[in-house]
Formats: C-alpha cells, sequence, structure tokens
C-alpha cells in the first residue's frame, strides 16, 4: 500500500517536472505519448509494489528468437 | 530536431571507448577463460580484431547516409513503415540493453558493496543518474566523460603496475593449447558485447562536428583502446589467479584487484575496481538509454526526446528488476537470445541496408 502510494507520489512529480513545459510549448503529441508512457509506467511499478508477477518481455523473445538461438549454438559449439 | 547538439570527434572517441570496456571489463574475461582457457587473452585479440571489421561496416553506413541516424537511415532505405518497424526492434534492443546493465550494476552493487540494500533503491540511484544526462543531453554526458575517462585511465594503470609483481607466467601455458578454430568460437560473445552493440553510436554519430576522415578514426581507435584494455586485463586475470578460476569467477577482474598487496600496507582495494566499472558502465547505459529515447523519439516523429525519458526510466527500472528472475538466467539469456538479438539489430540489419541500398543505386543506374 505504502509503495503505491510512493509510485503515485513520484508520478505526481514527473507530471509537475514535465507538462507544464509541454502545455506552454503546445506539444500536444509530445504530450500524449508521454502520458501513455508514464500511464504505462505507474501500472508496471503499482503492480511489482503489490507483488503480481508481470509476464518476462525476455521470455516471449526467447521464443522468438529460439530458431537463430540453435543455429548459432550450433555453430559455436 | 537535437541534431544541433554538436560533440567533435575526440569526445566521441572518448564515448567509444567507455562503450567498448563496458561490462565486459567486469565480465569478459570470464566468459572468455571457460572457453579458451588459457588462451583467453589471445581470444581477446581476436575479438578485437573482428570488432574493428564490424566497425569498418557502421562506419561504411555512416559515409553513405551522413548526418542520419540509424533510425532515419532504416526509414530512408526500407520505406516510411517497414524502416519503422526495424527501428521499433533496433529501440527495444537499446531499451533492453538498457535494462540489463541496470540489473548487472544492481547486482553488483548489492552483492559486493551494499547488501542489505533492496534492488530497487540501488537501481533509482543509477537510473535517476543516466535519466538526469540524457535529459541534460548529449554535450553533456560527453564532456563528462572526457573528465571521467582520465579518471578510470589512471585507476587502470594503477590496476596493472601493481598487479604487475603477481604474474605467473606459468599460468598462461601452453600457449595456443586450443586450436584457432575454438579460439575464433570463444570470442564471439565479447564481439556482440562490445562491437556489435555498438550499432547504437550510429544514433549519436550525426552529432560529431569534424567530420569526414577524423569521425570515422575515432571510432576505429575507440574501439581499438577499449580492446587493448580488455585485453591487458584477460592477460592479467589469467596470468595472476589462473585460468580456471578466471572462468570459475563471475567478476575475475574483481578478484584480480583483491589480490593488489604493497608492501603489506595497500591492500583490498578491489573498490578501485568497483569505481572503475562503474565509471564504464555509467556511459554504456546513458549512451543505451539515450540510443532508446531518441530512437523512439525520431520514430514518433516527436519534436523533442526529452518528455520521454522519465517515463522510459520508470519502465527501464521496472523491467530491470523483473527480467532476469536470477543470475543463472542473466547469464544464459544474455548468451543466447541477448546475442541473436544483437545480431539482427547489430549485423543483420547494418548489412541489409548496404545490399538494399546498393541495388536501389544500380536499379536507378540502369534505368537512367
Amino acid at each position: 500500500m505504502v509503495k503505491s502510494l510512493g509510485i503515485v507520489l513520484i508520478a505526481a512529480l514527473i507530471l509537475w517536472i514535465e507538462v507544464p513545459t509541454l502545455l506552454k510549448k503546445k506539444q500536444k503529441k509530445e504530450l500524449i505519448i508521454f502520458s501513455i508512457f508514464l500511464a504505462f509506467g505507474v501500472t508496471l511499478c503499482i503492480m511489482l509494489g503489490f507483488g503480481i508477477a508481470i509476464p518476462n518481455p525476455l521470455e516471449f523473445l526467447t521464443f522468438i528468437f529460439k530458431p537463430l538461438n540453435e543455429l548459432k549454438s550450433r555453430f559455436l559449439k | 530536431m537535437m541534431q544541433d547538439v554538436k560533440i567533435d570527434s575526440y569526445q566521441f572517441l572518448v564515448l567509444v571507448i567507455l562503450f567498448t570496456i563496458g561490462t565486459s571489463i567486469l565480465v569478459i574475461p570470464s566468459d572468455l577463460a571457460a572457453d579458451a582457457k588459457q588462451d583467453a587473452w589471445i581470444a581477446a585479440i581476436i575479438g578485437t580484431a573482428i570488432g574493428l571489421l564490424v566497425v569498418w561496416l557502421y562506419c561504411t553506413l555512416a559515409k553513405w547516409f551522413p548526418h542520419l541516424t540509424i533510425v532515419q537511415m532504416n526509414e530512408k532505405v526500407f520505406g516510411k513503415w517497414i524502416g519503422k518497424a526495424i527501428s521499433l526492434l533496433f529501440v527495444m534492443m537499446a531499451f533492453i540493453y538498457t535494462a540489463s546493465l541496470l540489473y548487472y550494476s544492481g547486482t553488483f552493487l548489492n552483492t559486493h558493496a551494499m547488501p542489505n540494500t533492496p534492488m530497487v533503491a540501488i537501481n533509482i540511484l543509477m537510473a535517476g543518474t543516466v535519466v538526469m544526462g540524457v535529459r541534460l543531453g548529449l554535450e553533456v554526458i560527453a564532456r563528462s566523460a572526457e573528465i571521467l575517462i582520465l579518471v578510470f585511465f589512471v585507476l587502470f594503470l594503477f590496476l596493472v603496475i601493481f598487479i604487475a609483481p603477481e604474474i605467473k607466467f606459468e599460468n598462461i601455458q601452453p600457449v595456443f593449447e586450443v586450436g584457432p578454430i575454438r579460439l575464433l568460437k570463444s570470442s564471439y560473445f565479447y564481439v556482440s558485447v562490445s562491437s556489435i552493440n555498438a550499432v547504437v553510436l550510429l544514433m549519436i554519430f550525426p552529432n560529431i562536428t569534424n567530420k569526414a576522415k577524423q569521425a570515422k578514426t575515432s571510432f576505429f581507435m575507440g574501439n581499438l583502446v577499449g580492446g587493448i584494455v580488455i585485453i591487458l586485463l584477460t592477460f592479467l586475470c589469467v596470468a595472476v589467479i589462473g585460468a580456471e578460476k578466471t572462468a570459475r569467477e563471475l567478476y575475475p577482474g574483481y578478484e584480480l584487484a583483491k589480490k593488489i598487496n604493497i608492501g603489506d600496507f595497500i591492500q583490498r582495494i578491489e573498490a578501485i575496481m568497483g569505481t572503475l566499472w562503474i565509471i564504464t558502465l555509467f556511459f554504456k547505459l546513458s549512451l543505451y538509454f539515450y540510443a532508446s529515447v531518441f530512437g523512439l523519439a525520431q520514430i514518433l516523429n516527436l519534436k523533442d526526446y526529452r518528455p520521454l525519458t522519465l517515463p522510459l526510466g520508470m519502465i527501464a527500472i521496472a523491467l530491470s528488476l523483473v527480467m532476469y528472475p536470477n543470475i543463472i538466467f542473466q547469464q544464459q539469456w544474455d548468451e543466447t537470445t541477448g546475442s541473436s538479438i544483437t545480431i539482427v539489430v547489430g549485423l543483420i540489419t547494418p548489412i541489409l541496408i548496404v545490399i538494399v541500398y546498393a541495388m536501389k543505386k544500380k536499379f536507378k543506374k540502369k534505368s537512367s
């Protein structure tokens, strides 16, 4: 619980650092993309804080690159 | 865009040196010794030579597309959507390596320096510094590199000079026991980590001022100097602590520094090794992060990459805590999938760019 509050606090801090500059410069596209990534990051961190297991993207990548891996290890043995 | 940030070729040289040494200074001797045993240092020499070939490929690309980062090159050669898709792979690789290096630094500091601190805190500190550096811009990173590389070389020289009395030449014999093919195969991981990953440096190449020959020379020299440092260190590791111990240890360079003993007075100064390594790791990390943030900004056609730094930094920290459940997984993944991704992004894509662009030019010549 405390961790999530901490993360939300940090997210608020990040918003306070970034958003005024973006609004002043009227960079709407940057603002939207920034918000998407920030939301994603905060969600990830809160999930981590609660101990919910996040699917590891590396395992997904291992699956995709499996044929290349095997080709490589054959070359290198 | 952010192309108005200028660095000169000396700063680029420094950045390449720090990038090439990167994490290799701590983990590569172990990997080389596991495969090539006491000829690990010869494998390092071969690896450096192959690395220079890879750098030659990148310089060719830079020559054909001056003022373009590799993300822009992808778009130009492969068309808008395929180019962006390939660049996305590039950004993903740079970002994964950012998180990976955060994990490396976190684990190292956690194990050897501050065992009771949760790794989250260590990673936040490191990531926070990197984010700050990238936000302040490439010039700032380059200038800090200029200063810190002097610190690096002074400490490295210190390490080399004071460990030299402990060299036992029996440890590197018999020389050339493993055949040349084995040596070639064992240098693979080192080449992939130090030289093929250097494709991310093609994101900052357009920012170098005195172009033409000097920038290219810097790239080669940087890789060479970095390679020499690794060769020297691998040689010292094998000669002082022996091939088996080098292969067994996770951080053989650290073990090496533990052996320094000057008159029973200056002992256990391995923290100096730690400092060396934090310096090179920090700059490699900054360059990976800069490449991913700047690359993403170019893919999305943003005017500025700075707004992306904080959110991506946050995601990188989260990823660094999740990606490797344990260190065995990390070693396994880095050597298999990690280097496969490196090859696809750092070798296959540039070669494809060369082939497709050469074909396009020939096609144009024929039709005109």
